[in-house]
């Protein structure tokens, strides 16, 4: 048995703790001397600042306190709510505060469960009152300075500057920095996976397509390092590894086509946003102008059309035309459009800050409504329907999907309490948010000749500010899970308090520096994943069982995860194997044929949906016309994410349904008789027309109790078969059978 | 520490993948070596059996507290019958009629009709019962079966338009992407019956709701607990069909090279588990092709039941059928399904603009009879007691016409009528009520999250409990509100 890894989360959770507890560790956040002996009047004020912090401050501080009551600082509780005022020094008996923690009231109970204060943090509150209730000179509690066990503050792992370890080599980092504490855990590499296994793998996980069986065998031949290594450019170059990798972008950036509602109206042009993603792959843009361009493209200086086309992420989301209370809609609208450019780009749940401060991380209420307030001069406010929620095409200058601002000098954005359209309080700036101390500015007002206010420019300008730690880590976090399965951050649109806790933070830091390095070019960090040892190893260990003892999860990447093909390069590789796959790039989206029984979903019957052409419906699934209303059945059985909300992670279920459509769907069975037609042309023999069949699904020839299988079920079937061309049959099924193998849909 | 979804669980090697096994003792095409396979591998062992019972997402969990329902029949009355003509008495609309509606009573008219006059119910109501519960004569049946029910006169929604009100009424709130409540329901409870959907929605021939999929979408949770399109006759889930151009004895052969092709992947690969469970998935698909159609074979029923039912003649048939294969769904296990009478737009619904006497004649004619139907064909079987259903539309209408010669109603969205029965349902319960005028709910207001959470208490499930952790959040049907309404339970 080996020793099983500590469990990041516990400890991280005890160091919170004890840094909470640690009374000088707050003092020393909130920028005091440390006091040195117990007898201080500023010690047993720290502890109670802590308990405070900890235990009181989530309701009662900020903009609009609960009761009233705000207990960040002496004025606060002197004062005190709409029950008077909450301590009174020295007078334990007439202090409310204390009257209501220790009956247990305060904080009050949670999911039915009491919340009472252990008796020491009671003892604590009552002697500091007893004692006349110091309190330092101005002193304001800050209840997101520092983490707790309860949430996190600007302390927080994901919040600090990136801190990249020293390596000796560029080319071995990954795998010397996994290395180490692999080792520490008696845990390692499984050998190189053999060139089949990894030529199939890079494959799919580059370009979402399988490998021809000539590109196999000429690695096969040859599989050296260098070999490998020019497959790997050459599949970097691709605009198929566009294609693939724009499509885990199209799930963050919650792209669909339609409205969604009662009318699901077509978003014209939506597919000009999709090809300017992939061409924005493809040609390497940088990421920090990847950000840029899709928050701000009509705002920075080279303004074109295809910059324009980039703001087409901010029209993707869903848009109710005939909303209940269109007053109250624009703030529907808003949240969209912080909850997927907070989400998107900094792995923070900024949305959760639009009724309240967040209960889990650093972003207040005010926070949101910075964010909130660059979009706000935009077509947020319902306006005529046609123009379903966007600026017209004068406004934008471009017959595109695409965002601008509508009003050069917006009406002030209202903080509303608890989100309330009518309950305004505060005015919110437009600025970054303030769990970045380093970074914190307001935006600055336009000049007078901008056509715009700006303020989405500097929000992005915010986001790949050099000393924004998030946006990098969060890019490579994202490129590392769709590579190894696994986020080194698992939660990877989440990097905050209830995300998962770094145990590769060197890692990740020293990949988010290289970005930093490459002027934020993601192929060359593609290429380091791809080429570590780490990356290449086999998905099966010799010494499993143990390993898997010490390491279930596979955190410290000790063998590579074996991977079910996502529903868009299942039905590719599908038609790959068919020989049927039009490669054909960009362009209008193309709708797939469905049955009649699946449209029985839509409200609209008959003319709603039109298939495309047969030759149309054979290019790839990042082609498909993505309607809101009806996702094709193929794809939903396999896991396709709603496009409402971004997903960074798909989740990967194995149902029947999957079954069924892989045994019975008509298309399946198209595809199978055409996968079938091509080994028979491909060869006379049956001997080899089994080869063929087993290099064009599988990418290896069959061995030979697999040959002799394949060949009775042929004959089995030939003979049971007297009517009409049996032959075609008989082979067809063998090609279904083959689609249906765990080794079709499984990659190693 | 919960975590992101996904990764609920560190312990295991890929996420939620390995929990999620489909997998089932016993026949399906066990006699090809599938279950030999599995068993050989310890899969059982390690998977099946471990102390969380079942790993399979529908697998059958246990409700937070004791209840009585097992099973939930939701009959969507597409359109929102309005509650004045129906289950909601108003014998001031008659003193009221062709008055103007009163001034300080604030509405939004939705998609700007014309405003017509104050109008009375188009039908007389009746005692039902020994209850006695007035219900109007556009449902006579359903009356016989008053004392089965407690009708909510004071539901309120948050929207006037059909796509929100329906996402509204399936998912909570007015905007998509969130989990549906059958959803919900199989992910707190799984299914009885691992060969059929656990959660199943059957939709009116004339079309979908408006909104389509999102209605029964899984929303952020996995797609395994999404409701599953039933069609009433031939096969009723897509993809269930062998294909003609194998047919079942190749497609037997088929499965047995499959499972040795599998066979052989397997020896050579550690740590399989989803391979496993991709390999049981086809055992259970296998069964499925057998078991569903026979959910939907009538050929078993009496004629006894089929002319109760009414599914020999016109307008009863069709939603006679689907009653009928609900009942049959239940009996099997299956947790949760969901009806629409009405599909598509306006009066193929009950979406009753242009005449209430029309609209609802023909809509009501179409399911009073089956539902009531329903009602005492569960009775009779002992399944009313651990089946909840529930009537109701996506809002309610409007007391006044949308003109003189035009006596149809606008949508309501303020105050409407919705009714439950069985499942640990107190029958003969009015609960709530509208003003004066059938307009707006004033006493024991229901709000769709107090409905949903109700809904769950009677399955068993604490609203506030069942939760899924999603981008930073412990999410919930009701979010942050809903209370129970005791009043309504047994």
């Amino acid at each position: 048995m080996l020793n099983a890894p500590p469990f990041p989360t516990e400890n991280l959770m005890l160091r919170c703790r004890s840094i909470i507890w640690r009374s000088g560790a707050l003092a020393a956040a909130l920028g005091l001397p440390i006091a040195s002996a117990d007898d201080t009047p500023r010690d047993p004020w720290s502890r109670v600042a802590a308990i405070l912090s900890e235990r009181c401050l989530e309701c009662h501080a900020s903009l609009n306190p609960s009761g009233g009551l705000d207990l960040s600082n002496r004025d606060g509780w002197e004062r005190g709510g709409d029950s008077g005022p909450a301590i009174i020094p020295s007078d334990i008996d007439s202090s409310f505060l204390l009257q209501r923690v220790e009956a247990g009231e305060m904080p009050p109970e949670k999911n039915g469960q009491l919340q009472k204060l252990p008796d020491d943090e009671i003892d604590r509150l009552r002697e500091w009152i007893r004692s006349g209730a110091y309190w330092p000179l101005h002193q304001q509690l800050d209840p997101f300075e520092i983490s707790s066990s309860k949430r996190g503050g600007r302390d927080w792992w994901s919040l600090q500057p990136i801190d990249p370890p020293a390596v000796p080599s560029k080319a071995t980092a990954i795998d010397d920095l996994l290395q180490s504490s692999r080792a520490s855990f008696g845990l390692s590499l499984a050998p190189p996976a053999p060139p089949r296994q990894i030529i199939r793998r890079l494959y799919f996980d580059l370009i979402g397509l399988p490998p021809s069986p000539e590109q196999v065998e000429l690695f096969v031949q040859n599989p050296t390092l260098e070999e490998y290594e020019k497959i790997v450019d050459q599949l970097l170059d691709s605009r198929h590894f566009a294609e693939r990798w724009a499509r885990y972008w199209f799930d963050v950036a919650r792209f669909a086509e339609t409205n969604g509602y009662e009318r699901d109206a077509v978003k014209s042009h939506a597919w000009k946003y999709r090809d300017w993603v992939i061409d924005a792959i493809h040609d390497d843009l940088p990421f920090d102008q990847f950000v840029t361009h899709q928050l701000a493209g009509d705002e920075i200086v080279e303004r074109n059309e295809h910059s324009v086309i980039a703001t087409g992420f901010l029209r993707l989301g869903t848009w109710d035309d005939e909303p209940n209370d269109p007053a109250e809609y624009v703030y529907e609208r808003l949240e969209d459009l912080v909850h997927v450019t907070s989400t998107a780009f900094l792995g923070m749940t900024v949305k959760c800050a639009r009724c309240h401060d967040h209960k889990f991380d650093p972003i207040s209420q005010m926070d949101y409504y910075r964010m909130a307030a660059c979009f706000w001069p935009g077509p947020v406010e319902a306006r005529q329907r046609e123009w379903n929620g966007g600026p017209t095409s004068e406004e934008l200058g471009f017959d595109v999907l695409g965002w601008t601002d509508i009003q050069r000098e917006p009406p002030p954005l209202f903080v509303l309490i608890k989100g309330d359209v009518h309950r305004p309080s505060a005015v919110a700036k437009p600025g970054s948010l303030s769990f970045l101390p380093e970074t914190y500015r307001d935006f600055r007002d336009a000049d007078s000749e901008a056509k715009t206010t700006l303020r989405r420019l500097q929000l992005a300008e915010w986001i790949v500010d050099s000393k924004n730690p998030l946006t990098p880590r969060v890019i490579v976090n994202r490129l590392w899970q769709h590579h190894f399965g696994e986020g080194l951050i698992r939660t990877s649109d989440n990097f905050g308090f209830n995300g998962d806790r770094p145990i590769h933070q060197s890692l990740l830091d020293w990949l988010a520096a290289e970005l930093h390095r490459q002027q934020w070019r993601l192929k060359p960090i593609h290429k380091l994943m791809v080429m570590s040892e780490t990356y290449r190893q086999s998905s099966t260990h010799p010494n499993f069982d143990d390993q898997y003892a010490g390491d279930p999860s596979n955190r410290y990447l000790w063998h590579a995860q074996r991977r079910r093909l996502d529903a868009e390069s299942l039905r590719d590789a599908i038609l790959s194997t068919s020989g049927l796959l039009d490669l054909r790039v960009g362009g209008p989206s193309f709708r797939p044929a469905i049955s009649e029984e699946a449209l029985e979903g839509l409200s609209m019957k008959g003319n709603a949906y039109q298939p495309s052409s047969e030759e149309e419906c054979r290019r790839r699934s990042i082609y498909i016309f993505a309607k809101r209303a009806l996702t094709v059945p193929f794809m939903a059985t396999f896991d396709v994410c709603d496009s409402a909300i971004p997903t960074g992670r798909r989740e990967v279920t194995t149902v029947a349904p999957q079954a069924l459509s892989m045994l019975n769907n008509s298309w399946v069975v198209q595809q199978s008789q055409q996968f079938a037609k091509r080994v028979c042309d491909g060869a006379l023999q049956d001997e080899g027309r089994v080869r063929l069949a087993w290099r064009l699904a599988l990418n290896r020839d069959p061995r030979k109790s697999e040959m002799q299988a394949a060949l009775n079920h042929v004959q089995s079937i030939q003979d049971s078969d007297r009517s009409e061309p049996s032959e075609l049959r008989a082979w067809a099924s063998l090609c279904h059978v083959l689609l249906n193998t765990n080794e079709f849909i499984y990659v190693d | 520490m919960s975590t992101e979804r996904g990764t609920t669980s560190k312990n295991f090697p890929c996420g939620l993948v390995r929990r999620q096994y489909l997998w089932q003792l016993g026949a399906g095409f066990a006699g090809l070596a599938l279950t030999a396979l599995l068993e050989g591998s310890g899969f059982f062992d390690r998977i099946g059996f471990s102390n969380e019972g079942s790993t399979s997402p529908l697998a059958p969990k246990s409700p937070h507290f004791r209840c009585r329902a097992k099973s939930c029949i939701f009959l969507l009355m597409n359109g929102g019958p309005s509650q004045v003509d129906t289950f909601d008495p108003k014998p001031e609309l008659e003193k009221h009629a062709g008055m103007a509606m009163p001034a300080d009573k604030k509405y939004i008219n939705s998609g700007g009709r014309a405003v017509g006059y104050l109008t009375p119910g188009v039908r007389p109501f009746r005692p039902g019962g020994e209850s006695g519960i007035p219900i109007s004569d556009f449902f006579p049946h359903i009356r016989e079966h008053a004392d089965k029910l407690a009708v909510i006169r004071s539901c309120y929604t948050d929207t006037h338009a059909h796509g929100s009100a329906l996402i509204q009424m399936n998912t909570g709130k007015p905007l998509m992407g969130r989990p549906s409540l059958g959803s919900w329901v199989t992910f707190g409870l799984g299914s009885e019956n691992q060969n059929l959907p656990g959660y199943v929605v059957m939709l009116d021939r004339r079309g979908g709701p408006i909104s389509g999929q999102p209605n029964w979408s899984s929303g952020f949770i996995p797609a395994a607990y999404q409701g599953t399109l039933f069609r009433s006759v031939g096969n009723p889930i897509l993809d269930l069909q062998v294909p003609s151009t194998f047919g079942s004895e190749t497609q037997r052969d088929q499965l047995q090279l499959l499972s040795h092709l599998n066979a052989e992947h397997l020896e050579e690969r550690s740590g399989t588990d989803e391979l496993l469970a991709r390999i049981a998935s086809y055992d259970l698909a296998y069964r499925m092709q057998s078991e569903a159609p026979e959910a939907v074979d009538l050929t078993q029923e009496s004629q006894a039941t089929l002319d109760a039912y009414g599914i020999e003649r016109e307008p009863t048939a069709e939603f006679g059928r689907n009653c009928l294969i609900a009942r049959r769904l239940v009996e099997r296990g299956v947790r949760f399904v969901q009806l629409y009478s009405g599909g598509g737009h306006l009066e193929e619904t009950w979406d009753a603009h242009e005449s209430v006497e029309k609209n609802h004649s023909r809509h009501a004619s179409e399911v009073d009879q089956p539902i009531a139907t329903l009602l005492s064909d569960l009775e009779q079987r002992g399944l009313l007691d651990s089946t909840l259903v529930i009537w109701g539309g996506e809002f309610g209408r409007m007391p006044f016409s949308e003109g003189v010669n035009k006596p149809g109603r606008n949508h309501n969205p303020y105050g409407f009528s919705m009714w439950l029965a069985g499942g640990g349902v107190r029958g003969g319960t009015v609960f709530g009520a509208t003003d004066e005028l059938g307009f707006a709910a004033v006493e024991n207001p229901v709000h769709v999250h107090d409905l949903h959470a109700t809904i769950l208490h009677l399955m068993g499930l604490d609203h506030t409990r069942l939760t899924y952790f999603h981008q930073g959040r412990d999410e919930r049907l009701t979010d942050v509100y809903g209370n129970v309404c005791h009043d309504l339970i047994s």
